[in-house]
């Protein structure tokens, strides 16, 4: 059996963190939770992560702070954005700065499973090839 | 075929000249001289011609003269609507930004609240879905469906917030005590204020005379000062409400608190809807620009005051 999809929920509200662990993990993923940028940081530098599901409007840094100092962190990590802020300039400046994707709160399940799962075999493609 | 025929002007279409009718071109001046011009042909020939000639033309000169005026009125009056129009459009302009500041807000604010109750829902089909629901099970579901009714009810604060802003402009005026309003407010939160360790301070000028008002905007206006005041002070802290008559036709009612303060940097953002320092579901960051729009239409004015640690405090001034 293959390892199961690592997934690092980055987002500030507390049930929509634990709920989407809780989905995730009965979806057959392995998913770890951080309320904001400075905990996903320091989960990153400390165990490995395929897919980071990042929020965008946070207190403290913001998702778009946020970021670039993942990609620094941990380089080989897909980053999707995950937000209910409906924006398109936030969306194309941060795929500019490396995120995979960009999906709107509320996500359906199989939409949101399917889209980690499509960016992390493309990544094992590239990394492969 | 149809669809390479161009859209027709529609003005055109109707078979109208594209340029304006000749009479809107004519420059203004022309106006002006006019008008001096056929009066003094008027009193002229009334001097010089027999009487009945001297009626017709007087009154064929007058009636030119009453058409120029009134053409030069209706001039007047259109450069004053361009620039209406003008001054319009930059409303309008700066209408629409806020709107689209505004639909951004309420989107993210409604968006964050529908992704858990999905969320909590696809949670219940795969506890139904399990063999046999134990009362662990049953425990979940049950923390499910109060945190769908929690999450509704932050969406409907939010839409209620918004209905407050497109409530009718004009405010109902009534003869009212202002230490009454606030009062009836204090005795709102006063209660839970005592359990969290809040006393609240009375400093209310007994002379003040009644004022006209709309009283149940300036309730909210107070309810929401008296809100913030409470949820700024972390522990144990005073809320001190007062009111002072300011100036011979101004009166000023005044929150203070002893809280946590306004950083400098968010002194300017306070009052925009949807900013808020508070948590997710905590805050809906439009209570202050809620306040800000009801004293506007009161013709008061709102400010603030704050040392960073050490508290803040919101006035609101109005007509008496
Ligand atoms: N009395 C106060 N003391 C300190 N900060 C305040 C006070 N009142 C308002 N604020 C600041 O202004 C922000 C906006 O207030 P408001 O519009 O009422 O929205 P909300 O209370 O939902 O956050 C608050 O989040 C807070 O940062
Ligand atoms: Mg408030």
């Amino acid at each position: 059996m293959p390892d199961p999809i690592r997934v690092l929920v980055v987002d500030d509200e507390d049930r929509f963190r634990t709920t989407l662990v809780k989905l995730l993990g009965a979806q057959g993923l392995f998913a770890e939770a951080a309320s904001g940028g400075e905990q996903a940081l320091a989960l990153l530098a400390e165990k490995p992560f395929d897919v980071v599901l990042l929020d965008v409007k946070m207190p403290g840094e913001s998702g778009q702070e946020v970021l670039p100092r993942i990609k620094a962190v941990a380089p080989g990590v897909e980053v999707l954005i995950l937000t209910g802020h409906a924006s398109v300039d936030i969306a194309a400046e941060m795929i500019a700065g490396g995120a995979a994707d960009y999906l709107l709160k509320p996500c359906p399940l199989d939409e949101l499973v399917g889209c980690v799962r499509a960016v992390y075999d493309r990544r094992k493609a590239v990394g492969a090839g | 075929m149809k669809a390479e025929t161009p859209r027709a002007d529609p003005a055109s279409a109707a078979g109208e000249p594209a340029s304006p009718p000749a009479g809107k071109n004519r420059p203004l001046w022309l106006h002006l001289v006019g008008l001096p011009g056929v009066t003094a042909v008027a009193v002229l020939s009334a001097m010089v011609l027999p009487i009945p000639l001297a009626v017709i033309l007087a009154l064929f000169t007058a009636s030119l003269a009453a058409w120029s005026a009134a053409a030069l009125a209706s001039r007047i009056r259109t450069s004053e609507q361009e620039r209406c129009s003008l001054d319009a459009q930059l409303v309008q302009s700066q209408k629409l930004a806020a709107i689209g500041e505004m639909s951004a807000g309420i989107a993210h604010e409604i968006n964050n609240p529908m992704a858990i109750i999905a969320q909590e829902s696809d949670w219940m089909t795969h506890l139904m879905s399990q063999p046999q629901v134990t009362p662990e099970n049953l425990a979940e579901l049950r923390d499910s469906l109060a945190e769908i009714v929690r999450q509704v009810d932050r969406c409907k604060a939010i839409t209620h917030n918004l209905l407050n802003f497109s409530r009718k402009m004009d405010p109902i005026l009534q003869q009212e005590h202002l230490e009454r309003i606030m009062e009836d407010m204090v005795l709102l939160v006063e209660k839970e204020a005592k359990l969290q360790g809040v006393s609240i301070v009375r400093d209310y000028d007994p002379e003040l005379a009644a004022i006209q008002t709309d009283v149940p905007l300036l309730r909210q206006v107070v309810l929401n000062l008296l809100l913030n005041a409470f949820q700024a002070i972390p522990g144990q802290g005073t809320i001190t409400v007062s009111t002072r008559p300011a100036g011979a036709d101004r009166v000023a009612i005044a929150v203070a608190d002893t809280g946590a303060g306004i950083l400098p940097e968010n002194m300017s953002k306070i009052f925009n809807p949807f900013f808020t320092t508070k948590p997710p579901g905590v805050g809906t960051g439009l209570g202050l620009s809620m306040c800000h729009g009801i004293v506007d239409r009161l013709g008061g004015a709102i400010t603030v005051e704050s040392e960073p640690g050490r508290g803040a405090k919101f006035t609101v001034t109005l007509p008496r």
